[in-house]
């Protein structure tokens, strides 16, 4: 298990004032983060407004030193043996970084094998594997630089693993990437977490991929974090009311009082808002039941009524105004 | 050290040059020799009109001004080729993406410089091989060659050279430039160095810069084992004091560089 309490990072920065001088200041990037991963779990980092999941991770993957805070990596302190940890981590970044173009992909794995000190045996077999797995066998001993940007990306899933890392960090592992490509990938991810029991963080700016893979998700903001929880968890806090979609044949003005009347009785700060034909019903209390026995006793027709579970993008995009807002109230 | 990493460093960079370096780069070095030595070679035929000062001899060991100069050009190329490598490892994983990938290994950075620093010496010393055959054109003579001292001083430069492109590294990897900080280098290893005329000849702060730059005692001793004019025992203490300045450049210089990997993954952040 990985777990990391309270980690900060202050960086020491030179600020350019005139051609002559310069100043120096310190710029927090990592206030007061703690996390947790555990073997199996993808964990999703998410961040708003520059939010230093970067740091986080480079921190993590011990590239750099915190200036505060513990870090514990499967009880070994990771601070003061970063070797250790260096040894059972990788990290797979997006874009088409982390691999050497001239070199064909088997030397770059070959390469990064006795980086590692992997036996050459075990290298040989591994890298086979590995290709196979990413589907590069074919393309083995081209050079990188004639790879498209989806089969580099492939190669670095392919180094990211090279050391069979118990945990992996993934910093944007599919941006650029097309659709096709990035399904592998997610299938990919999975099977490393439910089926070889790795522990993974990612990081993405596509919402939809952290909601379909991540089973835990941390959100940070401004190097803090916000609140972390599970996907319904998160939703659950942000949209604290629920809201229903409902609809029947000939929905009209009339219906729609009768229906909010109905509902306030159980909920008088429920709202029903009509708009094309349907109605959307938000309130605090659980009404599936209340609806369905309101079109039962009206003897209407239902043509749909479901409850609408908010997405983690609209949670985020929501949490991100309120943060805005509080910004803009203190200053 | 792992020679492991050692060797997988050297077939590696083997590799990226073979693909990424067309032969007129390898031709564009052996040049800058041949253009040293003819430059040399002008000046003392057509502008000293072979007038060398009484005290040449006296200073340097020799009288053969060519076979002084052409050996300060070899030795020249080599410090420039090697250093050049070495010490621009680093940015170049940095500008190319992979440093990150490089860092997140646990290996030791002295067999990855060391790999570097190997490949180039073999390579450059072909390329050396070459300026020489054309050195001889231009008068270069082998008057007392004496091999242990050529292994010597081939060795202790060869380290010398190493503890340098670790401090040069540092500066290109802190400053993020190679252009200014290594063609000043090159500039001041040409001046004061004593490359095509003894370093005595200039102020004393100048001489005193020439002479913490491991690379001046290294073409002493160069000169002393192909040129000859120099007794043993003070080849020796040469050679010892050469060892005593290139350690403090190789051990000043792998923390220190360790110490920017983490400035330089820091900085990539912006």
């Amino acid at each position: 298990m990985i777990e990391i309490k309270n980690l900060q990072k202050v960086y020491d920065v030179k600020r350019r004032q005139s051609f002559f001088h310069m100043t120096r200041e310190k710029v927090v990037a990592v206030k007061d983060i703690s996390m947790r991963i555990d073997k199996g779990q993808i964990v999703g980092l998410l961040g708003i407004n520059g939010a230093g999941k970067t740091t986080t991770i480079k921190m993590l993957t011990t590239l750099i030193e915190p200036t505060n805070g513990t870090y514990s990596f499967d009880g070994i302190d990771a601070i003061a043996n970063p070797d250790l940890v260096k040894r059972q981590i990788n990290m797979i970044a997006g874009g088409e970084r982390m691999i050497y173009w001239r070199l064909t992909a088997y030397e770059n794995l070959w390469y990064y094998g006795q980086l590692y000190g992997i036996d050459n045996t075990l290298l040989k077999k591994r890298i086979e594997k590995l290709l196979q797995i990413v589907g590069l066998e074919d393309k083995a001993d081209l050079p990188v630089e004639t790879y498209s940007k989806g089969m580099k990306q492939r190669l670095q899933i392919a180094r990211g693993l090279i050391n069979d890392p118990k945990y992996i960090f993934l910093d944007e592992p599919t941006i650029g990437l097309d659709a096709v490509v990035t399904q592998d990938l997610h299938k990919e991810i999975r099977s490393l977490a439910k089926d070889q029991g790795k522990g993974i963080l990612l990081t993405s700016h596509y919402l939809s991929e952290v909601e379909e893979l991540c089973d835990y998700i941390y959100l940070v903001n401004k190097g803090e974090l916000v609140i972390e929880g599970t996907k319904k968890e998160l939703t659950d806090y942000v949209f604290a009311r629920n809201r229903y979609v409902f609809s029947v044949r000939g929905m009209d003005k009339k219906i729609v009082c009768r229906l909010r009347d109905n509902l306030r009785m159980i909920d008088p700060e429920s709202e029903v808002l009509f708009e094309d034909g349907s109605c959307t019903i938000i309130s605090k209390a659980e009404l599936s039941s209340a609806i369905a026995e309101f079109a039962l006793k009206e003897k209407l027709v239902i043509n749909e009524l479901h409850k609408q579970e908010p997405s983690l993008e609209q949670a985020v995009i929501k949490l991100s105004k309120n943060l805005e807002r509080k910004d803009t109230q203190i200053a | 050290m792992d020679l492991k990493v050692m060797w997988a460093t050297m077939k590696k960079e083997f590799q990226i040059r073979l693909r990424a370096y067309p032969i007129d780069f390898m031709v564009g070095c052996i040049l800058t020799s041949f253009y040293t030595t003819l430059g040399a070679y002008l000046m003392y035929h057509y502008f000293f009109r072979q007038n060398l000062a009484s005290d040449f001899a006296d200073l340097t060991g020799t009288s053969d001004y060519m076979s002084y100069a052409i050996v300060g050009s070899l030795l020249y190329l080599f410090v420039v080729r090697t250093c050049l490598n070495v010490s621009r490892r680093l940015i170049t994983e940095l500008r190319e993406g992979t440093l990150e990938s490089l860092m997140l290994a646990p290996f030791k950075r002295t067999s990855y410089f060391v790999g570097n620093m190997l490949l180039q010496t073999v390579m450059t010393f072909l390329e050396t091989a070459i300026a020489t055959v054309i050195g001889l054109f231009f008068g270069l003579r082998i008057h007392d060659f004496c091999l242990w001292k050529f292994v010597i001083a081939t060795i202790l430069s060869l380290y010398g050279f190493f503890g340098l492109s670790l401090i040069l590294g540092c500066v290109m990897i802190y400053a993020r430039d190679t252009y200014i900080s290594q063609n000043t280098l090159f500039a001041a290893i040409f001046l004061v160095c004593g490359i095509t005329f003894p370093k005595e000849y200039l102020p004393y702060s100048l001489q005193f810069l020439g002479n913490i730059i491991p690379v001046t005692d290294g073409l002493t001793l160069m000169r002393a084992a192909i040129l000859g004019g120099m007794p043993s025992d003070r080849f020796c203490i040469i050679a010892l004091r050469f060892f005593v300045l290139g350690s403090v450049y190789v051990i000043s210089g792998l923390p220190l560089m360790k110490r920017l990997e983490i400035i330089a993954l820091e900085k990539m952040e912006g």
